[in-house]
């Protein structure tokens, strides 16, 4: 095949992400797609590393590190000052699974309520794996960090944002990652034409510290994800209308998503998890068809 | 604190300097990744050790000349392999190990390629070297030899009994597989390169060994295998040589013995024979001692066959024949197979059960043998064979030989690396470089380091039958040049970078660059890997910097 994606580069080499950072790629596609007419707010998290020791700086846009809990009502600011001024410059809020679904999950509520004209985008790398691997709320349930050991593994299902997104009626939310390169390029140019209210993008990222995998696998563990259904590839229009995107071409089993990454040994040891898993991930990948179909029966498709 | 004015906020640090000027972390690295050129699998199945990625590479490119240049330099007849090789390439494609598709259709795209570039002059030869070489016989090895030595410089003349050139080419194979205007078309291109070729010439006798060695600095012999091996039944003399019957129907002179034929024995000569017999409309019957598991012909012809409604009488032995007023009556043993013989393949043994079958024809089939008698007893073995090296040299210094006159019935790819080979030993012995490729191919791409993920995945296209009022027209048409691009994006380009973007694409790092092909700036490549596990075709390894270091 031949990759719609392109040339031009936002991120300059020589970040300090880790070897095979899902992260760092994450970021790198986006702004294939956002164009340097674009400013980022970063609150705690690996980015605020990643960018760079003062006095370097990776990105080719302005990039503002802000506190934990307030990247979306950051970003509102930075979009009403540049409004001000005349400017129609993107401002993405850029944080990570703890900055969105546990600390930051106010201001963000806030702003998708007041549909700011922002672009949201959460890089989920499934715990907080800056500060050395804890759990957060999108960790998911079986999973081993440093505060769920082997012998107490995440006890809970990992948070549905998008549920929440939905809820808030925002005019564009989708899942992506970056073993799909088309298809999150394309979301983001969706999410860059929705410009007028909020748009919230939920990438997949491999963390292979964090994952306790090779490099080497980061592509091959965010491709396993959306293929097994784990991480089903969607977007949303205003909180309604659902469309899956990647209609998974082959069968894979969790197993062999969770075989990859040493963060789910425990599940090993816990045949009832990995089966309640089985069938929450059948559950909601058959819910989402449903809306699918839904969506496709009223556009009269 | 008032903040009324921009100068009432406190300062804050701002980073302005790039990454990229002192964060080299490429220092991080333990491996680095490096583009490689390995063999493909296509590459080793091909008995010519065509490198089949890189001209799929230049066609998708639009680099057509290059493409034509680096199939040449290893089988100068595209348009003539492109349709009756039978494509060990594509037996060894990866694909249908790593996804269970069908493998690429490499023959298809050659034929589209020697197609396309079939007005391409050959290239220019090398400057004159004085010497004079003589090729005897102008089938795929004479062909072969006479290209590459000219290309070398040498003078050379071809030798051909026949009134026209191509040997089995022009001879044997019927046109609906290979048309004749396509032989006779790069017959000329072949004159344009400056060789002499002599039609009506033979061996023995319009022409002497000892006169060719005597005016020659070299002569290379590919007469093939023209002759019929004789069966040893009561009434053998009744029997048609079915390659006999193949040369005549190729010079258009198609006689049918009568509505109802067989022919005995079940390999590509036989093949043709019973397709022939069919487009002529007869029935016909194929005899065969063993079964379909057995028998020698290329899987695709007897399927070929079947499709033309041939039909095949297995384990039947014909013992005797015998001929009466409303034709020959045939009789014939029912066999059974027993253990495996020398061939590895399970042995026919007589039942003791006759019966009687009548035909108006019976063509025999069962493999050629070549003509001896031009050389001198020195060069032959005990056994009554020529004694040849694998390049082809003889017992005599002056003479090489090449082709089925060598080995006995094979294939035209088997010929044509047969006549460079030849070529290039003849080339040595004049005191030249070996110039044309002989290397030894290293292990090729295994499927498992492939990752077929991001080529396109859709049904192999094949050259489609067509059909023809004449059932002497070909019998299939060439692909598109859509249909050839199509078929392109399935393969896997197993160790060869044909551009393709994966790893630029998947660079965490913003590490590669991209000049025609990828550029891996190893200041800050931090050594993940993931270029080198996303590649299609593993066209990429890792290398311990250790090794770079201590290098």
């Amino acid at each position: 095949m031949r990759w719609a994606v392109p040339e031009a580069e936002f991120m300059d080499p020589g970040t300090l992400g880790c070897q095979g950072c899902g992260g760092a790629l994450s970021m790198r596609m986006v702004l294939k797609e956002v164009g340097d007419d674009a400013a980022a707010v970063l609150p705690a998290c690996c980015w605020s590393i990643i960018d760079g020791p003062w006095p370097l700086h990776s990105l080719n846009i302005p990039v503002l590190h802000t506190a934990f809990e307030t990247a979306a009502v950051v970003a509102t600011g930075i979009k009403a000052a540049k409004r001000h001024q005349g400017k129609d410059t993107t401002v993405i809020a850029w944080a990570g699974d703890g900055g969105t679904f546990d600390i930051g999950l106010q201001a963000l509520s806030g702003a998708a309520e007041r549909n700011e004209d922002i672009l949201y985008v959460c890089y989920d790398n499934e715990a907080y794996m800056n500060t050395g691997i804890q759990r957060s709320s999108a960790t998911p349930v079986g999973t081993w960090t440093t505060t769920t050991p082997d012998e107490r593994p995440e006890p809970r299902p990992k948070k549905d944002i998008m549920a929440i997104m939905a809820a808030h009626r925002i005019p564009y939310a989708a899942t992506a990652t970056s073993a799909y390169p088309d298809d999150l390029a394309r979301k983001v140019r969706t999410a860059v034409a929705a410009r007028g209210g909020m748009r919230f993008l939920h990438v997949l990222s491999a963390c292979p510290p964090g994952w306790k995998m090779p490099a080497d696998q980061a592509i091959e563990a965010m491709r396993r994800a959306v293929l097994s259904k784990v991480f089903p590839l969607y977007e949303l229009r205003n909180g309604r209308d659902l469309t899956i995107t990647v209609w998974p071409d082959r069968e894979v089993a969790i197993e062999e998503y969770f075989e990859l990454q040493g963060r789910f040994a425990p599940l090993e040891h816990e045949p009832q998890t990995v089966e309640q898993i089985r069938s929450d991930v059948a559950e909601r990948w058959q819910a989402l068809v449903d809306r699918h179909e839904r969506t496709m029966a009223l556009a009269g498709a | 604190m008032s903040l009324e004015h921009v100068d009432d906020y406190p300062e804050i640090p701002v980073s302005l300097a790039s990454t990229r000027t002192m964060l080299k972390t490429g220092a991080w690295r333990s491996v680095r990744p490096v583009l490689t050129e390995r063999t493909a699998p296509c590459t080793t199945g091909c008995p010519a050790g065509l490198g089949v990625p890189a001209y799929l590479d230049d066609i998708t490119a639009g680099r057509l000349d290059r493409a034509f240049l680096s199939l040449t330099a290893r089988n100068p007849f595209p348009r003539i392999t492109g349709r009756v090789c039978p494509h060990l390439c594509e037996d060894g494609c990866n694909l249908p190990i790593r996804t269970g598709d069908a493998a690429v259709s490499i023959r298809s795209i050659e034929r589209w390629l020697g197609d396309q570039t079939a007005d391409v002059a050959h290239p220019q030869p090398n400057p004159p070297t004085g010497k004079h070489v003589a090729v005897v016989g102008s089938g795929p090895a004479g062909l072969s030899a006479a290209y590459y030595l000219r290309r070398s410089g040498h003078e050379v003349t071809v030798y051909e009994r026949r009134a026209e050139a191509g040997g089995v080419l022009r001879y044997g194979i019927p046109d609906y597989r290979l048309p004749a205007p396509i032989v006779a078309s790069e017959v000329a291109r072949l004159r344009n390169m400056g060789i002499d070729i002599r039609t009506g010439v033979a061996l023995g006798a319009d022409v002497t060994l000892a006169d060719l060695e005597a005016t020659h600095a070299a002569v290379f012999i590919a007469t093939g295998a023209w002759q019929e091996r004789p069966l040893e039944i009561d009434g053998a003399e009744l029997l048609e040589s079915g390659l006999a019957f193949l040369e005549s129907v190729n010079q258009g002179e198609a006689r049918v013995p009568g509505p109802h034929c067989a022919v005995i024995g079940a390999g590509n000569t036989a093949m043709d024979v019973a397709r022939v017999l069919r487009r002529l409309g007869a029935d016909v019957t194929v005899l065969y001692r063993r079964t379909a598991a057995e028998m020698p012909a290329i899987r695709e012809e007897y399927e070929e066959a079947l499709g033309d409604g041939v039909t095949f009488e297995w384990l039947t032995n014909p013992t005797a024949i015998d001929k009466n007023p409303a034709g020959l009556t045939v009789t014939v043993e029912t066999m059974r197979l027993g253990e495996p013989d020398e061939s590895g393949r399970r042995r026919p043994i007589p039942t003791g059960e006759t019966r009687d079958v009548r035909f108006d024809g019976v063509f025999a089939a069962t493999g050629e043998t070549a003509d001896l008698s031009p050389f001198p007893p020195f060069m032959q073995t005990r056994a009554g064979n020529l004694d040849v090296r694998p390049d082809g040299a003889t017992r005599d210094p002056l003479v090489f030989v090449g082709g089925d006159l060598a080995t006995g019935p094979a294939t035209v790819i088997d010929a044509i690396v047969a006549g460079r080979r030849a070529a290039r030993a003849i080339d040595h012995q004049l005191g030249f470089d070996a110039r044309w490729p002989m290397d030894e191919l290293s292990e090729p791409v295994a499927a498992a380091e492939t990752n077929p993920t991001y080529i396109t995945r859709r049904a192999r296209t094949d050259s489609p039958p067509v059909a023809t009022v004449d059932p002497f027209d070909e019998e299939t048409r060439t692909l598109t040049t859509g249909e050839v691009l199509g078929e392109i994006e399935r393969c896997m380009s197993c160790g060869h970078c044909n551009a393709c973007r994966t790893c630029f694409v998947f660079c965490p790092d913003g590490a590669i660059t991209w000049d025609e092909g990828p550029v891996i700036d190893h200041e800050f490549c931090k050594g993940c890997g993931i270029c080198v596990v996303e590649c299609p075709g593993h066209a990429m390894i890792l290398i311990n910097e250790r090794e770079v270091s201590h290098a």
